[in-house]
């Protein structure tokens, strides 16, 4: 679990944002993924696309298979069969498989699709980016600051007593509360990564991640 | 608790002779204060004997009704209201009545007990008005004929006639009497050609009755008087306002009626900054005046202008000027605080506002207590921790404050829905 790089991908995204792109892509890790669809869900990005080094076709994004499913479940699902698809080809490319176009279309999609994508997951896992794409309302950035909290060298660890005080806006744990409107924190915990206020709903602790405004 | 005191429980005689009785004093193994010896009731036992006098007196004071009494009451009341009133009757107890009602005698009371048909035109609200049931008033009224023009006439001239003369006309009237009655009757035929129940007609005698209600009139109603001298004298003074050449151009400018009173509206200014800055030129130096006002309506509207002229007083009224165009919208959380905790920087200067629970007031340096005033804030703190440069304190402020994200955009920017759960509970009193 690397925060150098999710210090990076932070700063990544604000830049992103203040420079009005609508989409943007970041270094795909597990945590970077898990991230990513715990902010979707809370509405600051649009989508989390696995792609290669060039962006995923509009279609991708506007248009997304039919899974059934709430659409968090059916996105992560979706994300984590990608992932292992695409390991699976790799394996199979490294003993000299060769595939053909409904195989490859199964790997990107872990099915087999009613249509036909010409995207793929790239074999080679250093080629994968994660494409995120970021919202805007009323010419604002819906997205407007994301920093760190635990930093590479000094992680903090909170349990829900704590997560309870900082989301009702007082200070625990060395974390600022959340008093900023519609401020939100990211907590890695046991089950996943997950918002600051689902945590002190499941009586969950963890690592802070990161403060989203 | 002495420290001896057990000692000498533990040593003390046991002999009966020695102890006075099993009393309180003995039990001192522990530090609760001991009882007296006899416990008395928190409420003095009511005896038997007071309850059947208590009774009497309320049966005296509180009556049953009397069959005289009765048949006066069907008289003015149907017999289901009449049954309703004495089934209310018999739910109170006349024992509570004597023991637990009071009259009251303060000075605020009531000037009635009970008597609710008549209408207080300062104490009660105003009475609904009611058209005929049915159909519209519009509806049932139309223009009206000849004959009903000339019956319409006839009836509201002696209404009118008989307000003035309630006993009649005099029977031997003296020539004056006999002018009077003369001009009261030209009047009242004059009255009558202006009520607008001449013109229109209905059927329905209740709408075309309430033709006449003066409540229907477009006119503005005149209020009950209030007989105060202080009242007059503060009329006649504001009567004798003197008109305000910058005021009226500041009104026009803005839109506004001319007879607005920004004073009344609770629209309030005060120039905060103000110094002499120094423009040096060829020439020399040219001094001139600076101002920096701030307006508000103390209820959420405010603005910030600047002026800058050689006489102090230009650059007073121009910077007044435009603080009140410059007036913005400010949102404000349950209208006492902010929606959250806000920074803002501006040159070197940095604010910073926090939201702050009701009652605890506006804790901040002067310049943003002044702004949270006239913006009508009274929930806030504030910190200015970096350069406190005054100019750029208020305007920095005034921007944290005019750019609010509120909670409802930011959910809809984020897809979420958003329940404010205040309008559930406390049945939506709050906010």
């Amino acid at each position: 679990m690397s925060l150098v790089n999710l210090a990076a991908v932070c700063s990544h995204l604000q830049n992103a944002s203040k420079a009005r792109l609508g989409l943007t892509s970041i270094p795909v890790s597990k945590l970077h993924v898990a991230l990513m669809l715990g902010l979707q869900k809370q509405g600051f990005i649009s989508s989390v696309t696995l792609g290669g080094p060039a962006p995923p076709k509009p279609v991708l994004l506007q248009k997304p298979p039919k899974y059934r499913g709430t659409p968090e479940e059916r996105e992560a699902k979706n994300l984590a069969e990608q992932l292992r698809e695409a390991r699976k080809l790799e394996r199979r490319q490294k003993k000299g498989y060769l595939l053909n176009a409904r195989q490859l279309e199964k790997v990107a999609w872990g099915r087999a699709p009613e249509w036909s994508y010409k995207e793929i997951v790239p074999a080679n896992p250093g080629q994968r980016r994660l494409w995120v794409g970021l919202k805007y309302w009323k010419n604002e950035p819906v997205l407007n600051k994301m920093n760190l909290v635990s930093k590479p060298t000094r992680r903090i660890w909170v349990n829900s007593d704590d997560l309870a005080k900082i989301t009702r806006g007082r200070e625990s744990a060395f974390v600022k509360g959340l008093t900023r409107t519609g401020e939100c924190m990211f907590v890695t915990t046991d089950k996943g990564i997950m918002e600051a206020r689902e945590c002190v709903e499941r009586k969950l602790g963890g690592m802070v991640l990161c403060r989203v405004i | 608790m002495s420290v001896c005191r057990p000692a000498r429980c533990l040593f003390a005689k046991t002999s009966a002779a020695a102890l006075p009785k099993p009393s309180s004093q003995c039990r001192a193994f522990t530090t609760t204060p001991s009882r007296p010896a006899r416990r008395r009731p928190h409420y003095p036992s009511v005896k038997a004997a007071d309850m059947a006098y208590l009774k009497e007196q309320a049966a005296t004071k509180y009556p049953d009704y009397a069959p005289a009494d009765e048949a006066l009451l069907s008289q003015k009341y149907t017999p289901s209201q009449l049954a309703a009133i004495q089934a209310a009757e018999a739910t109170i107890d006349p024992r509570d009545l004597t023991l637990q009602g009071k009259k009251r005698n303060d000075p605020w009371k009531l000037p009635y007990e009970d008597d609710l048909s008549h209408v207080d035109g300062v104490i009660d609200h105003a009475e609904k008005l009611h058209g005929p049931p049915g159909r519209s008033k519009r509806a049932s009224a139309r223009e009206a004929s000849e004959a009903e023009r000339e019956a319409a006439l006839a009836l509201i001239v002696n209404e009118q006639l008989a307000k003035m003369y309630p006993d009649g006309f005099p029977a031997n009237p003296t020539p004056e009497e006999e002018y009077r009655k003369e001009e009261a009757i030209h009047t009242a035929i004059q009255q009558a050609y202006l009520d607008p129940r001449t013109s229109f007609w209905s059927d329905d005698a209740a709408a075309w009755n309430s033709l006449a209600d003066p409540r229907h009139s477009a006119i503005m109603q005149e209020l009950p008087r209030i007989d105060s001298k202080v009242v007059q004298a503060t009329a006649t003074f504001e009567g004798q306002e003197v008109v305000d050449e910058r005021q009226q151009r500041l009104l026009h400018q803005l839109g506004w009626p001319q007879d607005t009173n920004l004073r009344q509206r609770g629209f309030l200014h005060k120039a905060i900054v103000q110094h002499f800055v120094s423009n040096y030129t060829r020439l020399g130096k040219i001094a001139s005046f600076y101002v920096l006002t701030i307006a508000g309506n103390q209820n959420g509207l405010l603005g910030v202008g600047e002026g800058k002229a050689v006489d102090s007083e230009e650059a007073m009224a121009a910077s007044i000027s435009n603080a009140y165009k410059n007036m913005k919208p400010i949102p404000r959380y349950e209208n006492r605080t902010i929606f959250g905790d806000i920074e803002k920087k501006l040159g070197a200067v940095r604010v910073q506002l926090q939201a702050r629970p009701p009652g605890f007031g506006v804790r901040t340096n002067h310049l943003i207590f002044e702004i949270a005033r006239l913006a009508g804030i009274k929930d806030l703190a504030a910190r200015v921790p970096r350069s406190r440069n005054k100019m750029n304190v208020v305007k920095a402020t005034w921007e944290a404050l005019t750019a609010q994200k509120l909670p409802e955009d930011i959910a809809r920017a984020r897809g979420k829905k958003l329940v404010d759960v205040r309008k559930v509970y406390y049945g939506g009193s709050i906010g």
